[in-house]
């Protein structure tokens, strides 16, 4: 029986996790049994906000960290008994493109290259290669203190691919970037896992989870608290919302209770109001009607869909931005 | 294609040697610490005790050349221990993250920082031994001499280097540096330093021949010390030393090392 099969999981899964803790000295729970299993291929969304235990999670995943419980493989391997197999078929980005400011872009691929035992030839031409695809020829023999932040991470990107891994993980690979740079790491994210590159990603960005994850996990005090496709998780949230705006603030009670026939309504103030209901989008037409004929004037009615952000606070009770309780990693 | 074994290892241990030592290549002045400490303690400590050598039973006519063997040592050490205090900087900015990621043994990637440590000691034991001739003392050890002084010199700062690094996977924080240089000031202090055993007092007499420093001293200072003459009864104390120091930091720094993920 191999180790997937003791997991009691299916045995194509590229990352898997059962019953992942990792209790830090002093006695802080940054890992309380995470489940994990990510399909080769995937993009696993990992949301969830600072201290939730997504940094801690990925380094357990990455061999940074032992487990202080439960089991993972990745790529097929024990990250604690064949750590070195896990090395060689990972690519990690982490947090804070950690890279020596003394060194050259070109400099530093062509180290990543010999730590993961590329001759110097293929080390250089691969540099060559991953400098042109993540953008940086032009930059390649400038000291990385004066690469911008969106330069960084292309480069950490680049570090991480060196030896084609099969798995990537990355950890809130853009944070601190701006929208420009956000948009060309997730371009480049689309593309590495089109050539069936999977890949794993922690973010706190409800967006990028949104825009790039086939399927997500939503981490809190340690724990998954969700996990699915957007679509699915987006369920979770409940009825469709619709979104109504009226002209005169002072008839949203009046409003209110007339739209209640359709659904749950709040009041979102200044003339705005929520309306759940199973109907969805084809709930615009009567609501409308039923306001119209109460001669309550409509500036605006849309059809809202519930965002990772409803989920998050559906699933926790609170918002993804707020810090977790202890603040851990 | 991918290399492997012995070519494997020496292309980590180059590529990493060769990163450490970048520093020295692009950051202006950045061997004047490691140098400067030294040749200022050298000249400090001739003003303050150039007279000892006028005791009978001084082991040369020259302080200077008691004091030559002794700033290589101190700027072996402080250039070895700066591989730690280079190390806890990588771990805090998250390099050294970046080298556990990869497969590369576990070993290697202090091996790099350590022979880093070892060619940049050369530059500041080879100005202070300049300095000191200039200054005065023959070389009454000759040849053998000077590779004694070298090997003592380099293989300190192998020595400074593992503690260095021991210290630094220990407490994974920058401010760990000056803890590391004070234990190679200590070392130093304690032994042998300023005068010859026989003229020792009280707790230093006590402890001095305990420091495996005091036999390092005594193999270095066969390039320069006309009463400790070239012999291998001045060399292997300190070969044995050297040799013990290696060992036990190496093991510490190899335990440490081990540990780092826990």
């Amino acid at each position: 029986m191999n180790g997937a099969e003791k997991l009691g999981r299916r045995t194509d899964a590229t990352i898997e996790a059962e019953g992942l803790e990792r209790v830090y000295p002093g006695g802080l729970r940054a890992v309380d049994g995470v489940d994990l299993a990510v399909e080769a291929g995937e993009i696993y969304g990992f949301l969830g906000p600072n201290g939730a235990g997504k940094s801690t999670t990925v380094r357990i995943l990455t061999t940074l960290l032992r487990p202080t419980a439960g089991h993972a493989r990745v790529a097929g391997y024990d990250v604690v008994k064949q750590a070195s197999q896990v090395r060689r078929s990972i690519g990690v980005a982490l947090q804070e493109a950690a890279l020596d400011p003394l060194m050259t872009g070109r400099e530093l691929l062509q180290l990543q290259g010999a730590l993961h035992g590329l001759r110097r030839a293929e080390s250089r031409s691969r540099a060559e290669q991953l400098l042109e695809r993540v953008d940086l020829v032009d930059a390649a023999d400038r000291l990385l203190n004066t690469y911008s932040g969106g330069m960084r991470r292309r480069l950490d990107l680049a570090m991480a691919l060196v030896h084609r891994p099969s798995v990537l993980f990355l950890d809130e690979p853009t944070t601190g970037l701006d929208p420009v740079s956000r948009s060309s790491l997730w371009g480049e994210l689309r593309s590495l896992n089109d050539e069936g590159t999977t890949i794993f990603l922690t973010t706190q960005y409800l967006e990028e989870a949104e825009q790039l994850a086939d399927r997500v996990g939503i981490i809190d005090h340690g724990k998954i608290v969700a996990e699915g496709t957007p679509q699915e998780l987006g369920r979770l949230v409940g009825d469709p919302g619709l979104y109504v705006k009226l002209i005169d603030p002072s008839q949203s009670d009046r409003a209110r209770e007339l739209l209640a026939v359709h659904g749950s309504v709040s009041d979102r103030g200044e003339g705005c109001l929520s309306l759940r209901t199973v109907l969805g989008a084809r709930a615009i037409a009567p609501i409308v009607r039923t306001l119209d004929e109460a001669q309550i004037e409509v500036d605006a009615v849309e059809v809202e869909e519930p965002t990772l952000d409803d989920v998050f606070l559906a699933v926790t009770g609170h918002r993804a931005e707020e810090p977790g309780e202890d603040g851990s990693p | 294609m991918s290399t492997s074994g012995l070519a494997y290892t020496g292309g980590v241990g180059f590529a990493l040697w060769r990163r450490s030592l970048l520093e020295l290549a692009r950051v202006r002045g950045g061997l004047l610490p490691t140098t400067l400490a030294p040749l200022i303690f050298l000249l400090g400590s001739l003003g303050q005790f150039g007279r000892l050598d006028q005791l009978v039973g001084f082991p040369t006519t020259s302080y200077i050349a008691w004091l030559v063997p002794l700033s290589c040592l101190q700027a072996a050490g402080f250039a070895g221990g700066a591989t730690g205090a280079n190390l806890a900087r990588d771990i805090e900015a998250g390099w050294f993250d970046r080298l556990l990621s990869s497969p590369a043994p576990r070993p290697l990637l202090i091996l790099g920082p350590v022979m880093a440590a070892v060619t940049r000691c050369l530059v500041p034991v080879t100005v202070i031994l300049a300095a000191g001739l200039v200054l005065g003392p023959g070389l009454t050890g000759g040849l053998f001499g000077i590779a004694m002084l070298y090997l003592a010199a380099v293989s300190f700062s192998i020595v400074a280097s593992l503690w260095g690094i021991t210290l630094a996977l220990r407490a994974r924080s920058q401010q760990v540096g000056p803890l590391i240089q004070n234990g190679v000031f200590v070392a130093v202090f304690l032994s042998t330093a300023y005068t010859p055993l026989p003229f020792l007092k009280g707790w230093l007499a006590v402890a001095a021949p305990y420091n495996p420093v005091t036999y390092v001293l005594q193999m270095g200072r066969q390039a320069t010390v006309s009463g400790i003459e070239p012999s291998w009864a001045h060399t292997w104390p300190g070969l044995l030393a050297l040799a013990g120091m290696v060992a036990l930091f190496g093991l510490l720094a190899l335990r440490q090392l081990r540990r780092v993920d826990r």
